[in-house]
């Protein structure tokens, strides 16, 4: 029995709902190399972030760091779907599109470090999608964006790109951004400062209440030039300390 | 940035990749300084190690200057070694894949597992063909114990020989004990100071870079448990039994994984 070669596209005739499709992004399983990353909590807690302030670290990305992925993850889709809508775009300039939108989210990504391991991550999911939707337009773009070891798209934009193949609505993309970080960091803590592990879980939910306040402005975005620009500075410094440590469980 | 962007080329060439794996501290990294120094000047090498802590092995192999520093890449793996190798492969590939692009073309890159535990074995789909190393210093009884890289690996290397008699351990015992459990599986007793084990090793590796070539060489899953026991729900006698390359799925038994 050879699989290797047989990957299944979903029949057109039965649309995958929006939860099914957040269910298995959202899945630590989904095999995108998702299990070597903690969401910056090792390198906080490597910076002397004592583990006590945790719950408030994932908040804190909930108001910084996580409205720019959204944003992001938000206007990628959004350029995908118009873009593949009436094929009005060829590959190549939804592909420039795709980039502009990527430009926005480095412009609102300082460190170095942490751009380089989204677009390290997000190879992973370009992986996936060119994998279970190889012919959708912007997977197709999305490949012509990444050609290593030149230039990668970011995981959000990624994101964004697997949203609008897969049928993902804005809504609950932003949703996904939100509780991928934050059970990122619940997972992650269970390795670096164990405790009773139905304790995490809890923050994670704390956390994506803490969100749903932004859901629907951040779901509404279509333009580059509006995602948010809020900045993490001190987590950007523990970023950029990790990435040249020799010592680390997480790459970052 | 995309302007930056350049079309990609042709795929690059595909290499031979063989995964190292097996217990902490049994020579994996030792191994593949070994087989660089032997092969280096006629092959196009690659490394991969997965290391759980640090970055120690990468820098054991550059240090060693058996190979160009460049060709010696680390990934992290989210201290879950296994999953690296085995359930997620995805971050291996990703690097596999850019060594085997920025050096086009590679004859063979190694991949070293994250030292585990006796039944951590390499997907078939990131390894063409998997070492699994035991050393002397371990114990002679280890190669009795079994387990999916011991007993199904395409090469088992019995390491470190010289230290056999500093430890009391019978390595023509260990080798037919390893050979029992292997079913007739090629054994390798292996000392980096012995020049004929190494030459062995050596040929070993071109042996199967010329089957690779042919295309007669296909990748074996040694299984990703030992043979183990199932109490039988029906209070009967219960099965024991291996999972093998016609492994079947057990109603019940919840999915493994480690995120």
């Amino acid at each position: 029995m050879n699989l290797s070669t047989t990957p299944l596209s979903p029949p057109l005739s039965a649309p995958l709902s929006s939860a099914t499709i957040s269910m298995m992004l959202a899945d630590a399983r989904l095999p995108v190399g998702g299990h070597v990353h903690s969401a910056g909590l090792e390198p906080a807690l490597s910076g002397g972030m004592p583990a006590a302030q945790v719950p408030g670290y994932m908040l804190g990305r909930v108001r910084t760091v996580t409205l720019v992925e959204a944003g992001t993850a938000v206007v990628a889709r959004h350029v995908a779907v118009q873009g593949t809508g009436q094929g009005v775009f060829g590959a190549a300039q939804l592909a420039v599109a795709l980039a502009t939108v990527d430009r926005a989210w480095a412009a609102r990504t300082p460190s170095r470090a942490v751009r380089d391991v989204s677009r390290s991550l997000a190879r992973g999911y370009q992986r996936l999608a060119g994998t279970l939707w190889a012919e959708h337009p912007a997977v197709v773009a999305s490949a012509l964006g990444s050609t290593p070891p030149g230039p990668t798209l970011s995981r959000p934009v990624l994101l964004g790109v697997i949203a609008a193949a897969a049928g993902l609505d804005a809504e609950s993309l932003v949703r996904l951004v939100v509780y991928d970080d934050a059970q990122t960091i619940a997972a992650a803590m269970l390795k670096l400062e164990p405790l009773d592990p139905a304790i995490p879980p809890g923050w994670v939910l704390a956390a994506c209440a803490a969100a749903e306040e932004f859901v629907t402005d951040l779901a509404a975005l279509t333009s580059a030039d509006a995602i948010p620009a809020w900045g993490a500075p001190e987590s950007e410094g523990w970023a950029e300390a990790h990435s040249r440590t020799t010592q680390r469980l997480f790459r970052a | 940035m995309l302007e930056n962007s350049t079309p990609s080329s042709s795929a690059p060439a595909r290499s031979l990749r063989i995964g190292v794996a097996g217990p902490v501290g049994t020579g994996k990294s030792s191994l593949i300084a070994t087989v660089c120094r032997a092969l280096a000047a006629e092959l196009r090498l690659g490394v991969i190690t997965n290391d759980i802590y640090t970055d120690e092995d990468a820098r054991f192999l550059r240090s060693a200057g058996v190979l160009e520093p460049e060709r010696i890449r680390a990934v992290e793996t989210g201290a879950c070694p296994h999953t690296a190798i085995r359930d997620d492969i995805t971050v291996n590939l990703l690097a596999v894949e850019d060594l085997e692009r920025d050096f086009n073309p590679l004859d063979v890159v190694l991949i070293e597992s994250g030292g585990d535990n006796l039944t951590a074995t390499f997907s078939p789909a990131l390894v063409d063909a998997q070492i699994f190393v035991l050393d002397v210093a371990g114990g002679g009884d280890v190669a009795r114990k079994g387990g999916p890289g011991i007993a199904r690996a395409d090469l088992l290397v019995v390491n470190k020989t010289d230290l056999a008699p500093y430890v009391g351990v019978d390595v023509p015992a260990m080798v037919a004990d390893a050979e029992t459990a292997r079913e007739g599986r090629q054994v390798l007793a292996l000392s980096r100071s012995d020049a004929a084990s190494v030459e062995t090793l050596a040929a070993w590796v071109r042996g199967l870079l010329v089957e690779h070539r042919a295309g007669t060489h296909t990748p074996q899953d040694p299984g990703p448990m030992a043979p183990h026991f199932h109490a039988d729900e029906e209070g009967g006698p219960g099965l024991l039994h291996s999972h093998d390359e016609t492994e079947h799925v057990h109603d019940g038994e919840p999915a493994h994984t480690h995120h």
